[in-house]
């Protein structure tokens, strides 16, 4: 499942191009600098502006705040994700950047261009959904020459974009079979491949990898690291915080709507200090137990997921004993103990409070 | 407006592989047609078998015998001998004869007489019109009968002499009674049973558009397709544009073969081709744009399959796609006018009764384009939100 080599090349070429012939930045340029792009086409990017401009953006739906004042930028070639629980906003706030829904409040800008009430600025984006939309009574083929027919192209260059997606895809050998026909994998590939078609200078990604077999989910997270090597700018949400922790370069934290804290993975982790994550492994009422250890002097935030209590504390290894003590009372038999380096995740449970849940 | 006819392109390229989609707007049509033709064919030429029993043997039978076989009637009866009544009801019993008229013995002399005897008519409950019409026949020549009674007894009272009673008879015989009403149709043609059913199916199966259209429509949306079709620079009304298109077409060519499949097998007249083909055009724009009322209107796929019944049985029931228009009662002929299908029906049964060309069509075309007009207006009033949704 490993991206060929010439595949790579490939998406480095055409990542220097936008689709309409405009030189694009990234480190298909040469050196690896970013280069200001030229170009009088429609989908040209202004010099020396980030590749993606998120503003107070704001959305409601009724009565409650899906996206509260979320504000973060994108520059080409860097992986951007959107970290946090289901319902926390992200999927709200990318819908919003592929101008699938209008915000209540705030400004998006892609490439330099304002995105409100300007069609042309969606050729710049690829959109990849998070369930697969494609024809399922259409060949991979067919679905993606539909496709990249909406983005304009045509004729010899329509096929060249389809056979190159379906190459960097790995899905060349079945380009004349149905979609129906396709494993769960393929069509996640696929899904995939029709948001490359445009060679888009953004690439949004919602939650690629949710319900994918770890074969392919190594696939799809290895092609995205190398979409953001070639120069692509790529927005990518999530809740799993080891693919955060393994793909992006930045991720910025939602939790209820709002960013609550963004940056790269080692900003992020050093807000925490020399606090620890402490996972305890239990059966029995977990909820009671998280209630006594958030007792115990130095800890400052503990919650439950996935059959255990995450908690963050101040000099974790100091302050395990009072930990144990506190189970103990509490009444809850303890499976397992660790203490985990700093991470994601932690950072989550300080700045929330609550834990990741899958 | 490109973008429409590359979503149109690939909703037909779907279609075609849709084999129920086929069935629907091609064999369906067709067979129906088909065996509404063969179920209705003895009402374009009505005939039927009349059984005559002559026990009588006197001149008044003589003279309905004669009256029967007379050449308006013959078009619709023909006339068997029987020797018996026994003999008659069981043929009527066993369908060789369709009714049978029985002239009781001294039925002649009777008339001559003051307590004049009835004529009976056989007739069974499978064979109703037949019997009908027997009855009609028997009633019509007793009232005729009667009158050549009345005249003779009228000139008797009158003074002229009884040796002459013969003669005016024979006179009085030789005039009908009463003066008939006849019918004339101001078409150039009757209105044959397959043509007539030929576009009532083909318009009925192009009203199932609707439910599949906006079916397909909703099954992208809930798969994230029409998500993923505005991803792309396409504008929300580029997409109604691009279904609606794809229903024009297959709408077209649905109606187009049909029409000429039931004209070269069945002999359907669907009147002047030119004059039909744009009463059959308007008819499918008012489809598209029903299709497209009906995706805007509904929020979900069960409410789409919900409405688009509604419309589709409604609008056939309304229209006039299964019962003769003309044969039904006048609030449903009324009704019908609020139908583009009922126009589209009165259209085509007067292209293929009274002919001519687009003149004969101008008025159903224009009330089925303002039926679009208005359908249409508000589907692009609620468009947006649809797609949107």
């Amino acid at each position: 499942m490993s991206l060929r080599a010439d595949s790579v090349l490939r998406v480095r070429w055409w990542l220097s191009f936008t689709s309409d012939g405009a030189r694009c930045r990234g480190p298909a340029a040469g050196n690896g600098d970013l280069v200001p792009i030229v170009s009088t086409g429609n989908t040209a990017q202004v010099p020396d502006e980030p590749v993606l401009r998120c503003a107070e953006l704001t959305r409601r739906f009724g009565e409650r705040l899906a996206v509260d004042d979320v504000s973060f930028s994108l520059d080409a070639g860097e992986i951007y994700g959107l970290l946090g629980p289901n319902g926390a906003g992200k999927t709200t706030t990318i819908k919003m950047v592929c101008g699938l829904l209008e915000p209540d409040g705030g400004t998006i800008t892609i490439g330099g261009r304002p995105a409100a009430g300007d069609l042309s600025v969606k050729s710049l984006v690829g959109y990849v959904p998070q369930d697969v939309a494609l024809y399922s009574d259409l060949t991979a083929r067919e679905n993606l020459a539909f496709l990249g027919r909406l983005y304009r192209l045509h004729g010899a260059l329509l096929e060249e974009r389809v056979s190159e997606a379906l190459e960097l895809t790995d899905l060349s050998d079945r380009a004349g079979d149905r979609v129906d026909s396709f494993s769960g994998g393929m069509k996640r590939r696929l899904n995939m491949a029709a948001g490359l078609l445009n060679h888009p200078v953004l690439l949004v990604l919602d939650e690629p990898t949710v319900g994918v077999d770890p074969q392919s989910r190594h696939a799809i997270l290895e092609r995205v690291q190398t979409f953001g090597r070639g120069g692509m700018a790529v927005l990518y949400t999530t809740h799993y915080m080891e693919e955060a922790e393994r793909v992006c370069d930045r991720v910025g934290i939602v939790d209820r709507g709002r960013l609550v804290a963004e940056g790269t993975r080692r900003e992020l982790v050093a807000r925490l200090g020399q606090r620890d994550r402490i996972e305890l492994g239990a059966a029995g009422d977990l909820e009671r137990l998280a209630a006594a250890v958030r007792t115990v002097p130095g800890v400052e935030s503990a919650d439950t997921a996935d059959h255990a209590v995450h908690l963050v504390a101040e000099d974790g290894r100091r302050i395990l004993p009072a930990i144990l003590e506190a189970a103990e009372r509490a009444e809850v038999a303890l499976n397992s103990v660790d203490v985990v380096e700093p991470d994601l995740e932690a950072v989550f449970l300080h700045l929330t409070g609550t834990a990741l849940r899958e | 407006m490109r973008n429409a006819f590359v979503i149109a392109h690939k909703d037909l390229r779907q279609r075609l592989r849709d084999r129920s989609a086929i069935v629907l707007g091609l064999v369906a049509p067709l067979a129906i047609a088909a065996l509404m033709s063969v179920a209705f064919k003895g009402s374009d030429t009505f005939h039927f078998t009349m059984g005559v029993v002559d026990v009588d043997r006197g001149p008044v039978a003589a003279g309905l015998l004669k009256a029967l076989d007379a050449p308006g009637l013959r078009q619709i009866v023909t006339v068997k001998t029987i020797a018996s009544k026994r003999s008659a009801a069981d043929a009527v019993r066993a369908k060789s004869v369709a009714a049978a008229l029985v002239v009781p013995a001294g039925f002649s002399a009777s008339i001559e007489g003051g307590d004049p005897l009835s004529l009976v008519t056989l007739t069974s409950v499978n064979q109703t019109v037949a019997g009908d019409i027997t009855s009609s026949i028997a009633t019509s020549f007793i009232a005729q009968l009667n009158a050549d009674r009345l005249s003779v007894a009228t000139a008797l009272a009158a003074g002229v002499p009884t040796s002459q009673s013969a003669h005016l008879e024979a006179l009085a015989a030789g005039f009908q009674i009463p003066e008939r009403a006849v019918q004339r149709s101001i078409g150039a043609h009757k209105l044959k049973t397959i043509s007539y059913y030929s576009p009532g199916m083909a318009i009925f199966f192009l009203l199932f558009t609707i439910s599949f259209t906006a079916r397909s429509f909703f099954v992208d949306r809930a798969q994230g397709m029409i998500e993923r079709i505005r991803a792309a620079p396409v504008r929300p009304l580029e997409i109604l544009a691009g279904k609606a298109m794809s229903v024009l077409v297959y709408g077209v060519a649905s109606l187009g073969t049909v029409a000429v499949i039931t004209s070269a097998a069945f002999g359907a007249n669907w009147g002047a081709p030119a004059a039909a083909a744009l009463l059959g055009l308007a008819m499918v724009v008012a489809v598209v744009c029903v299709t497209a009322l009906v995706m805007c209107i509904a929020r979900t796929q069960r409410q789409a399959e919900g409405i688009s019944s509604i419309a589709v049985f409604g609008l056939a029931l309304l229209g006039g796609n299964f019962i003769f228009l003309s044969s039904s009662p006048p609030v449903m002929r009324t009704v019908a006018l609020f139908t583009p299908n009922g126009w589209a029906m009165r259209g085509f049964t007067d292209l293929s009764t009274i002919g001519g060309g687009l003149g004969t069509v101008a008025e159903p075309v224009l009330a089925i384009l303002s039926f679009s007009v208005v359908a249409g207006s508000a589907a692009a009033l609620l468009a947006r939100r649809a797609v949107a949704a």
